[in-house]
């Protein structure tokens, strides 16, 4: 038994040596982040502000997002209660993604680069490394835990207790924990690291969109989903040990069990063999559209996803707008607009956030083509009856549809979810997809821009985020900074009326669409003419 | 009979760097053309402007009759083009990108690929992460070779290539050239070429510095020549045709020209020849040529 883990303490020692860096950043990151925004919270719950958050966590929609709260009056929603209930969840996930890379970089993806081998030549047991890694792992979430811990404890603030901000790091740390056993099993099971990656945030991923199910529906039942371990021992609340005991067992258990399936196997294989790709295209992949959508699908699948997601996020406020904007007159100004009802105002600048962000979709698909150029990828296709044009309007057309179903689905899931949590709602569906697709315009506006610099000056085209970012900073704070009107003009959004407050200019729509494709086919000329840079 | 491919005075600068000062050669129908010169000296320039990557700063380019920057979309219909460098999607397998490419091309030949793909021993069910320079280079072949093309272009194709599919390789070449097509193929190692080549073009920092067959070439310089003898070889040292003559024990080391290799080889043989090897200059012999020229 001993011979198996032989050496292990040196190899632990070893690795603080190696991960110091990685250690510090680590904990001292994932820390503060998680211990930091305490302040904020302080912030948000002035005046009324908790008990608006309270009516507005309430909410299916939200709880399916953060998770729920013990709390079952407005009054007894401490801050430290508010903010367990926003962070804990979160921060858990975080703690638990980066054990679960840390554990496996250290033990399949060394197997993989041929590093164990080396390692075990030296008189070192065989399960010695993966015990090292483990205890690393558990010791870098304890210092997580004292930390976070430590610095809650400082705040000394009323709802911030001692005993809930040591459960509040100790169930972050747990997360850290649990992660770290998954993916020590999941490294012994899958064929390469890759894969044991993968399957180890998958299920990560399953086991949260369950408990958001769960959490809805009956909140025991997430109590047997080792989610439940960590962000269900409510801090400052109730301060429940159980299911860190639980969580504690069920590492012990996958520990167990990964030694068990690392002793029964073979270095560098893994239980499931490895799939084996296909030896011939799909159909669907055979043409210059086929490839991009195949290039681009992750980041369109996830874009569109968070512009779902958050449009539900957003909508959900509705239930208790007055209650949300009233407590908060930072809100209240960002937000508010005299003569309209709340909703009406809110709707309009919080369309102006999603479609910042839906611009990023297009942006990125269109820079895409130049990383691709640059990195040698398209250097063979260059050589066959793909024309420069096939490429360039495909990329673009690509951004446009995307950029069209990304401003439907952030503003159909807020107006759907605005409109199921109101008691009677103001405005229709309609009404929601009006405000976003008034705002279309601004988008094809900055994918017309990405379009330009890709075809003329494609070296510079982390500029179009530069603008994008600095258009919606202004955009956001435009009510709360009291800016001059030619600064605000040079933002894209603010040459479009407000909807609802303003009406629709069919005029106006139709110009910055014109402009937008003038800049794109201003474009193709230069990416037809230009070199391509074929330097990686 | 006139040339498919053609380019005078090719000039190129990139920014300060002036990559093409004057490149002209050309290729006859039928004939396999080496394109050797260090790295850095130009080729993978020439070449993507040949296929309109890249637009030409002066001189002349011509492919089929048609200019590769304006007509490229009818040239790419009667070429293949492997480039020196690839990189290769790693969602996609070998399998995948080789019939990606092959549609994009549209005359593949899905029995040559099955073919190819045996010949080559690729596997064309891995992820292309996981491929080797080597392997990267041959989906770049595969989908090259499997379609039926009137100009192929390789950029030094055998780079990462192990002895035995330069082999394979080969002998592919010798197929193409069976059936009278064409081919522009750049390689920084003269040895590479030599089997495969009709006519050499020598490129240096951008210039041509020699064109012709190998043989042609050749009578410019001395092969490398290794002898041991029976008798004293020492004798070797003053015949016609002999220079640089080192001698150590009873083996003798020198240059030799090729007009006098006849004379050479008779006197070998009366000194009783125990071993011989002729080395045929290297790339770097026909440049210490030019410089001394
Ligand atoms: N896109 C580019 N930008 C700047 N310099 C380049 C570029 N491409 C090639 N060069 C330079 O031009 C010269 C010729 O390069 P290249 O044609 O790649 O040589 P070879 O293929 O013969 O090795 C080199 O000095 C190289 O650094
Ligand atoms: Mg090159």
């Amino acid at each position: 038994m001993k011979e198996k883990f032989a050496h292990w303490d040196m190899l632990f020692v070893q690795y603080l040596k190696r991960d110091w860096k990685k250690i510090a950043i680590w904990v001292l990151g994932l820390g503060l982040f998680s211990a930091g925004l305490v302040p904020a919270f302080v912030e948000i719950g002035k005046g009324d502000g908790t008990i608006a958050m309270y009516e507005t966590l309430q909410n299916p929609a939200m709880i399916s997002i953060v998770g729920p709260t013990p709390v079952e009056t407005a009054s007894e929603y401490t801050i430290g209660a508010m903010y367990a209930h926003e962070m804990l969840l979160f921060c858990g996930l975080f703690a638990m993604t980066i054990s679960i890379l840390h554990v496996i970089g250290h033990t399949r993806k060394e197997e993989d680069l041929g590093l164990t081998e080396l390692i075990r030549s030296f008189q070192v047991g065989r399960q010695a490394n993966s015990l090292a890694v483990m205890v690393e792992t558990v010791f870098i979430n304890i210092l997580l835990a004292m930390l976070i811990s430590g610095v809650m404890i400082n705040y000394r603030i009323d709802g911030i207790t001692v005993g809930g901000s040591v459960l509040f790091g100790t169930s972050i740390a747990m997360a850290g924990i649990v992660g770290a056993g998954i993916a020590l099993v999941m490294a012994q099971i899958m064929p390469i690291s890759s894969s044991a990656i993968g399957s180890s945030l998958g299920i990560m991923g399953f086991l949260y969109i369950i408990r958001g199910v769960t959490d809805i529906s009956n909140v025991k039942l997430s109590m047997i989903n080792p989610l439940g371990w960590f962000y269900l021992t409510y801090p400052f609340v109730e301060n429940r040990w159980l299911p860190v005991i639980l969580a504690s067992l069920f590492s012990i258990i996958m520990i167990i069990i990964a030694f068990a399936l690392e002793e029964g196997r073979d270095m560098g294989a893994g239980y499931i063999p490895q799939r084996e790709g296909r030896a011939n295209a799909k159909k669907s992949l055979l043409s210059v559209y086929g490839l991009f959508i195949h290039l681009n699908k992750g980041v369109i699948i996830s874009w569109l996803i968070t512009f779902f997601v958050l449009g539900i996020a957003y909508g959900a406020i509705y239930g208790d707008m007055q209650g949300f904007l009233e407590s908060n007159e930072l809100m209240k100004r960002m937000f508010a607009y005299a003569g309209f009802s709340i909703e009406e105002s809110f709707s309009s600048t919080v369309m102006v956030v999603m479609a910042g962000l839906v611009t990023i979709l297009p942006i990125v698909i269109v820079n895409k083509l130049f990383s691709e150029e640059k990195n040698l990828y398209l250097s063979q296709i260059y050589g066959t009856k793909v024309r420069r044009r096939q490429l360039y309007w495909t990329s673009v057309s690509l951004a446009i549809i995307t950029s069209i179903i990304g401003v439907f689905l952030a503003a159909g899931s807020l107006g759907g979810t605005a409109i199921s949590v109101m008691e009677n709602s103001p405005m229709n569906i309609m009404d929601f997809l009006l405000i976003g697709f008034n705002l279309l315009p601004t988008i094809l506006f900055f994918t017309g821009l990405a379009a330009l610099i890709l075809g003329w000056w494609p070296s510079l085209g982390k500029i179009v985020y530069v603008y994008l970012g600095y258009s919606f900073f202004l955009s956001y704070f435009e009510g709360i900074l009291d800016l001059p009107e030619w600064l605000i003009k040079t933002t894209p959004q603010s040459w479009l009326p407000k909807i609802p407050m303003e009406d629709f200019n069919a005029l106006i729509f139709i110009i910055i669409t014109a402009i937008s494709i003038g800049l794109m086919i201003f474009g193709y000329i230069g990416y037809k003419r230009r070199d391509m840079i074929e330097r990686a | 009979m006139t040339a498919i491919l053609k380019v005078e005075g090719l000039k190129k600068q990139f920014g300060k760097v002036q990559a093409l000062r004057d490149v002209t050669f050309n290729v006859k129908p039928g004939e396999i053309v080496g394109f050797i010169g260090p790295n850095g000296a130009g080729k993978s320039t020439t070449i993507r402007i040949l296929l309109g990557i890249i637009k030409r700063d002066g001189g002349r380019a011509e492919i089929f009759g048609k200019d590769p920057w304006k007509d490229s979309f009818e040239i790419h219909k009667r070429i293949s083009y492997v480039p020196g460098d690839v990189s290769l999607w790693g969602s996609l397998t070998g399998g995948e990108i080789i019939d990606l490419f092959m549609k994009l091309h549209g005359s593949g030949d899905k029995e040559k690929r099955d073919y190819l793909i045996e010949r080559f021993e690729l596997d064309p069910r891995k992820n292309a992460k996981g491929y080797s320079k080597g392997n990267r280079q041959k989906v770049g072949l595969i989908a090259a070779l499997s379609v039926d093309s009137d100009l192929y272009i390789f950029d030094e194709p055998t780079s990462g290539l192990d002895p035995l599919m330069e082999q394979v390789f080969q002998e592919e070449v010798e197929k193409i050239k069976d059936a009278n097509k064409s081919m522009l193929l750049s390689s920084h190692i003269l040895s590479e070429v030599e089997r495969l080549a009709d006519k050499v073009v020598i490129i240096r920092q951008g210039e041509i510095v020699e064109t012709g067959t190998l043989d042609e070439l050749r009578h410019l310089t001395r092969s490398t020549v290794i002898l041991e003898t029976k008798d004293d070889v020492s004798k070797m040292a003053n015949i016609n045709g002999v220079h640089d003559f080192v001698q150590k024990d009873n083996q003798g080391i020198f240059f030799a020209d090729h007009e006098y290799l006849n004379d050479i080889l008779v006197k070998a043989t009366k000194l009783g020849t125990k071993k011989l090897e002729i080395t045929p200059p290297t790339l770097e012999d026909l440049f210490m040529r030019h410089y001394e020229g």
